[in-house]
């Protein structure tokens, strides 16, 4: 059964339901005014809260379906070995990687954290690297010797990158009622540098592992969608704006509309897998058909590689298929009076300008499941200035550096039962909602600040709200 | 062990085709983290005080039927149990069947397959410590042969998986895999490897489960199968199954005493889960989810009861366990790799769903949902009862040890073999969600 799912699934606007029509001015008005339903994933929602919330396949996947998924899921779940290795099909590992797996960084299909004590190694999270200009086409400038990413493992005989520290500095601050808080600002270092020196124009931008549900959603809500949710240059005048990263589609060989990873930078799920396969694990494909050294790098060339590519096209398939399939846990105590209230005060506060409560997939590509699908993952996919505080300075395509992408709200109340904690934000500075709220800066100050000025039981109240998705 | 408190409580859900939820927040308040509390505190009522079990399950949960249930008439308590498994009609008399006595012929059914997976362990333990007592090629194999003689009881139980049962919580802690071998002690090609041979490692149950699937889901440091690893090693033959020497636990030698606590350690921790396990199903036990199970509507319970089964069959055991392996190409892609013992487990998991089937269990003979569905459609029930006669013949037909069948070539006999039992347990889960849909239960396996 061959399976394409390279087709960019939200490239059409077809089937959008309840009239609402991409391209129209009120789409937003639109989203904005559907009802939240627990059915967070509408169809593909599953109705579960254990360690197991992220990992099941969409409940509405049909039986041809299954097969590939559970393949796939095995794929993630694999620890890649080195070349050669006693199976054939498992092996090619690095010769750099940061983890040797997929769930290594996205264990249990959750999110990833910073080490507790900011002492590496980087188990969840990694660095990417670049520095200032732009490449051929209109991405991050690679290091001539470092490459895109920072490698803390490297196989055997080759050296690796570097090692990654953090460390923090305590930002008191107080909410309108005078209660304290604190926030931890990190500091990044890299240290036992295998390949010279970074050189002083280095950029550097964290980013932790996100979750693994709804993707296939994600990518199902049409381009359309995100064109009628921009507001480039704030035409509305709320102080909002939400852009689109402009991307390069290795496929296609042609710029397209970025939805994944913190800044928006990967087009679509087949890439996103390809890009993390080889750069997170080092792993080729035919989309990435030479291994992750820089000409800098000679052993690292020199190593032996697996079978090429070390990830056929029938596997990386099949793990698209899974990051595309996985379903998402329906909201709890939706009906608890103060979930209600914190709702209203989602609302109320401005959060849901960016964090859009509901949205509407397209036709679903290649994935019947996916299709004209009511979802309510709490992202525009759009690009946000978040202010200088959270600011990577590092641009990414078109995101600024202090550009991010609107991450999913969905799920983010099960992460400490999946994955024992509940670090927020790109690079997990965030110790739970409230001080992920009080990050905010830029296009979310405003918002922010009315978090910090409403009274306790209100701050609660929206906090509860965010814990049942 | 720290002192822990156990509260079921109902999380209520209104939702499309979706079950109320029912979990167990474990509630330590010397240790747990604040953000774990501060959840617990949010979604439990009654987590402030901790004595209670709050919940009262599912309650007006027959009023709705799904296409209606969104928009939560089911008011303000957040407890309601809104329909859910139970599939709306609009006969008003659809549906109107006593299941009580299946109802609680499963509750009891659970609680002695829980009990009786406890014993079997315990049995093992014995056979572990006397193993460790006086370390030699005769208590070893023993101790193997106690693990071997205690996995089918658990495998019976795995037909209580997969909707919010107690297990759901813990499951993880107990038969996890695959096993990333080199996580836990040496290796082939790597004598230092893992947490036994790391001095600075605490090798506490409380420090091993912590580190379960923390670092990687392939890192499982304790359950069957950690266990199964620290009594076979790895399984390095293409014909038998692993040969760890008894001298690894021998003491005083090398890390044999960290090898020595090691076993102990998660051998105790799997006898004290199970036993947990059977404690949350006893029915006379007020705040058990025995008590929930029973108090729920009748549909409720039903549709958990086939969901178990049908998820088990036509997801778990067909998809996961053995399809994927007959993908791989990878001979040790199974579950029991250590032991070459996945074929007693595929048998185990089948008997385990045909008994919440019948009711029956170990001589003792219950009103099952066989007749149930019988009585309101007998060619369905008959159907069912045929598949389960064809899936068993196609388990008994699997070569074995099964990883020889993984090692054969693509068009071999063995792997036919296998697609068959793929075929019919396909047939199966289509089969048991057909008997659920004339029980009034939405049943969640993918169909065609």
């Amino acid at each position: 059964m061959p399976l394409r799912l390279t087709a960019a699934a939200g490239a059409t606007a077809v089937g959008l339901a309840c009239g609402a029509i991409a391209g129209q001015p009120d789409l937003r008005a639109q989203l904005l005014a559907m009802p939240l339903t627990p059915q967070l994933g509408g169809d593909a929602t599953r109705p579960i809260a254990s360690p197991k919330s992220f990992s099941l396949q969409m409940p509405n996947a049909p039986r041809r379906h299954q097969r590939p998924f559970s393949f796939g899921n095995r794929l993630f779940n694999t620890n890649w070995v080195i070349a050669p290795g006693s199976v054939k099909s498992f092996d090619g590992l690095g010769p750099m990687f940061n983890r040797v797996s997929c769930s290594g960084c996205h264990t249990l299909d959750g999110r990833g954290a910073p080490p507790p004590d900011g002492e590496g190694p980087f188990d969840t999270m990694l660095i990417r690297l670049s520095i200032p200009g732009s490449d051929a086409h209109g991405g991050p400038k690679p290091h001539p010797v470092y490459g895109g990413q920072l490698s803390e493992r490297a196989i055997p005989g080759i050296v690796p990158e570097g090692r990654a520290r953090i460390s923090y500095e305590e930002l008191p601050g107080s909410y309108g009622d005078g209660t304290p808080y604190s926030l931890r600002k990190p500091t990044y270092t890299i240290t036992e540098l295998g390949y010279g020196p970074l050189g002083d124009a280095i950029l550097m931008s964290p980013r932790v592992a996100p979750h693994m549900i709804g993707l296939g959603l994600l990518e199902a809500v049409p381009d359309a969608t995100l064109s009628a949710l921009a507001d480039p240059d704030d035409g509305d005048g709320d102080g909002i704006s939400g852009r689109m990263n402009h991307v390069w589609d290795n496929a296609t060989q042609a710029s397209a509309i970025g939805r994944f990873g913190w800044k928006a930078n990967q087009p679509n799920l087949h890439q996103q897998s390809a890009d993390a396969a080889l750069g997170d694990i080092g792993l080729t494909t035919n989309m990435n058909i030479a291994e992750n050294c820089s000409s800098a790098q000679a052993a690292c060339t020199a190593a032996l590689a697996g079978e090429s590519p070390e990830l056929p096209d029938e596997f990386l398939d099949k793990l698209t298929l899974y990051t595309m399939s996985l379903g998402v846990p329906a909201q709890r105590n939706a009906e608890a009076p103060e979930v209600r209230r914190g709702e209203t005060l989602f609302r109320d506060f401005g959060c849901a300008s960016c964090h859009m409560p509901a949205m509407i997939t397209g036709d679903g590509g290649p994935l019947p499941e996916l299709a004209r699908q009511t979802i309510h993952p709490f992202t525009d996919l759009l690009l946000h200035d978040m202010g200088e505080a959270l600011a990577d300075n590092r641009p990414d395509f078109e995101a600024t550096g202090s550009e991010w992408r609107t991450p999913p709200l969905w799920g983010l109340g099960l992460v400490p039962a999946v994955n024992g904690q509940d670090n927020l934000l790109h690079d997990g500075r965030a110790r739970g909602f409230p001080e992920a709220i009080l990050w905010h800066g830029g296009e979310g100050e405003a918002a922010k600040q009315r978090f910090r000025l409403a009274p306790k039981h209100q701050r609660d109240a929206l906090v509860a709200f965010l814990k049942s998705l | 062990m720290s002192k822990q408190l156990k509260i079921w409580t109902t999380l209520g859900l209104t939702a499309l085709g979706s079950a109320t939820l029912v979990q167990a927040t474990e509630i330590d308040r010397t240790n747990a983290p604040s953000f774990l509390l501060a959840q617990a505190d949010a979604e439990g009522e009654g987590g402030e005080s901790g004595t209670e079990a709050p919940a009262e399950a599912g309650e007006g949960g027959e009023s709705g039927t799904p296409s209606t249930a969104e928009g939560g008439e089911g008011g303000e308590s957040g407890n309601t149990g809104a329909t859910t498994y139970a599939l709306g009609s609009t006969d008003p008399n659809a549906y109107q069947y006593d299941a009580k006595p299946q109802i609680e012929a499963y509750v009891d059914l659970v609680y002695r397959a829980y009990e009786k997976a406890h014993d079997d362990a315990k049995a093992m333990k014995s056979a572990i410590e006397a193993f460790l007592a006086v370390p030699s090629d005769e208590t070893l194999k023993a101790a193997r042969q106690a693990w071997v003689a205690a996995r089918p009881a658990y495998l019976r139980t795995e037909a209580f998986r997969f909707y919010d049962g107690p297990i759901e919580r813990v499951e993880g802690s107990i038969n996890s895999w695959p096993v990333n071998e080199a996580y836990i002690d040496y290796v082939d090609g790597d004598p230092k490897s893992g947490l036994i041979n790391d001095p600075a490692a605490d090798l506490d149950t409380d420090d091993l489960e912590a580190l379960n699937q923390k670092q990687d889901e392939a890192d499982v440091t304790i359950g069957w199968h950690a266990i199964e690893f620290l009594l076979w090693g790895q399984d390095l033959s293409a014909t038998g199954p692993g040969n760890r020497p008894y001298t690894d636990y021998v003491a005083g030698q090398g890390n044999n005493d960290r090898r020595r606590l090691y076993l102990q350690h998660v051998t105790d921790e799997l006898v004290h889960e199970l036993e947990e396990l059977a404690e949350s199903w006893e029915a006379d036990e007020k705040q058990s989810y025995a008590a929930k199970f029973l108090s729920l509507p009748p549909r409720e319970a039903i549709g958990r009861m086939v969901n178990g089964m049908a998820i088990l069959a036509g997801y778990e055991f067909m998809s996961e366990r053995l399809a994927v392996a007959l993908d791989s190409g990878d001979q040790e892609d199974e579950q029991s790799c250590f032991s070459d013992t996945t074929k007693q487990d595929f048998i185990a998991d089948l008997e385990g769903i045909r008994q919440v089937w019948t009711g029956d269990s170990d001589g003792a003979t219950r009103p099952g949902l066989d007749d149930l569905v019988f009585n309101i459609d007998s060619a369905t029930a008959d159907k069912v009862t045929a598949l389960f006669a064809d899936t068993e013949a196609k388990v008994k037909a699997l070569g074995e040890p099964w990883d020889q069948v993984l090692a054969s070539p693509k068009d071999s006999p063995g792997r036919k073999a296998a697609e068959d039992l793929v075929t019919s347990l396909q047939a199966l889960s289509d089969g048991l969600a057909a008997a659920g849909n004339k029980l009034g239960v939405l049943v969640l396996v993918p169909k065609e």
